[in-house]
């Protein structure tokens, strides 16, 4: 029978915290370029001529799933983490970017007639109406994709792209199963952590300001 | 009719003109079909008709939302078109509020009344939503004569149906408009409810000397109110009806009694 190496939990703690942070940073900078973009991608706010290259752009990104991005980038950019978050910020610009403009068109059509009718620039109307009506989304989408890649970033370890997967394809290839199981654990933990939070967070924030009304956290 | 109802300093100036308007969806149906309508800068005109005759359509042609297949439309000299330069200009001057409000339900209700003010804006000072001092006062002073004093903070979506209409207004009225388009703003509310928003409007109209186009389901509302009044069913305007004090005369039929204008609305709305 394997025995789990518990002495391993601090290495498997760090390497975790060093998996979170890639995918903090990641989700942070991926979800600020991913913004500008859905904006500029959303039929009912550009002409044919701006949404479409720009969605010709993102579905290019999105053709890639985050573990080529990452192999591409260790090959420009060498080993570590810095590969990791580069293909982490891909992948999330693609993904963020047409849930976002997705959100943006289905934007209720009345407070964006009732505003334009007042002959406001594009930039107030998006500033007023877009931005308003649909941060809440904005905001669940960015919580699901640091959910999605703290997952992804565990992973990425596997091509050298840095974080907790370097060590648990290291142990699983020297059939270290004990060892390997150590890190999986605390993968585990972390992302029902993860879970548990966001929920956390849509109750509060989330659901609260897409339905109007509060929500008592149980 | 009520006090408030009656303009005595009403300009002859043209400040809507509509010949021969039609607009269609396709070749064979028409919204609106072969509209006249004239009217008079300071006017409190009132739209009433069935549900889907075209009355909304109407308000639209009117702040360039929609363009018409055929016929012509000046407002102020101007063709409605959000196009037209001139006339987006112009459109700072129209307060319009939809049947559904159009309010950004998570914002608050000064940031909401203060969209009225946006043209007035530069484009840092209302991204940054730095608002200057007078702009926030004549919010306020908008927001307490439309009786929402002290709920400036609160976010749209608290807000009771009566409110939300209260808030649309404030934000029409923070335009410093010269024409208010309202669509059936009252519809849906009590019949004290819906005659203090009115009688709010009414008092704005009066004090700003504004054009006010109003579409209404009833035409008792309307006929309280407005000084003029047009019919529509089908698309077409049927019947237009100036109110002067207590009496009412119809300019295509000679003299009627409100009794009789309004046993005809209610054999148009049968039919």
């Amino acid at each position: 029978m394997t025995h789990i190496e518990t002495e391993l939990f601090g290495v498997a703690f760090w390497s975790m915290l060093e998996t979170i942070q890639m995918a903090f940073i990641g989700t942070i900078v991926g979800v600020a370029i991913a913004f500008p973009l859905s904006i500029l991608s959303a039929r009912n706010l550009n002409s044919k001529y701006v949404y479409g290259p720009v969605r010709a752009i993102l579905a290019a990104i999105r053709t890639f799933p985050s573990i080529l991005w990452a192999m591409l980038f260790v090959i420009m950019v060498g080993l570590g983490t810095f590969a990791g978050v580069l293909a982490i910020i891909m992948y999330t610009v693609g993904f963020v970017a047409k849930l976002q403009y997705e959100v943006i068109e289905t934007i209720d059509s009345d407070p964006m007639d009732a505003v334009s009718s007042i002959g406001v620039s594009k930039w107030q109307l998006i500033r007023y109406v877009v931005f308003p009506e649909s941060a809440s989304h904005f905001l669940s989408q960015m919580l699901y994709m640091f959910d999605y890649n703290v997952r992804q970033s565990s992973i990425l370890g596997i091509v050298g792209a840095g974080g907790i997967g370097f060590y648990i394809i290291k142990h699983i290839e020297f059939f270290e199963y004990g060892k390997a199981t150590v890190f999986m654990i605390v993968v585990l933990i972390t992302v029902l952590i993860i879970d548990w939070g966001s929920v956390k967070i849509r109750d509060k924030y989330i659901i609260k300001s897409q339905h109007g009304m509060e929500v008592t956290a149980k | 009719m009520t006090a408030s109802s009656s303009f005595s300093e009403i300009s002859t100036k043209k400040i809507i003109q509509m010949n021969d308007v039609s607009t269609s969806y396709d070749s064979k149906n028409y919204a609106l079909h072969g509209i006249n309508l004239s009217i008079d800068k300071g006017t409190n005109y009132a739209i009433v008709g069935p549900s889907g005759s075209g009355k909304s359509t109407l308000l639209k042609l009117m702040n360039g939302m929609m363009t018409p297949s055929k016929g012509t439309i000046k407002i102020d000299y101007q063709t409605p078109n959000m196009n037209n330069k001139k006339f987006k200009i112009m459109m700072h001057k129209i307060g319009y509020i939809p049947q559904s409000l159009g309010l950004i339900k998570n914002i608050s209700v000064l940031e909401n009344t203060m969209i009225g003010a946006l043209p007035r804006l530069g484009i840092i000072q209302s991204f940054l939503k730095n608002f200057p001092e007078e702009e926030i006062n004549e919010a306020k002073r908008i927001l307490k004569l439309v009786g929402l004093s002290g709920k400036e903070e609160r976010k749209a979506y608290m807000l009771s149906g009566g409110e939300k209409r209260r808030v649309a207004i404030a934000r029409a009225l923070m335009q410093k408009p010269t024409i208010l388009l309202a669509d059936e703003i009252v519809s849906e509310l009590d019949h004290v409810t819906a005659r203090e928003i009115m009688n709010l409007i009414a008092d704005a109209q009066k004090q700003m000397n504004l054009t006010a186009i109003m579409v209404h389901h009833d035409m008792q509302l309307a006929l309280e109110y407005a000084n003029r009044v047009a019919v529509v069913k089908e698309g077409q305007k049927v019947l237009e009806i100036g109110v002067e004090g207590d009496s009412i005369v119809d300019f295509q039929t000679g003299d009627l009694t409100t009794e009789e204008i309004m046993e005809m609305y209610s054999d148009e709305s049968k039919k």
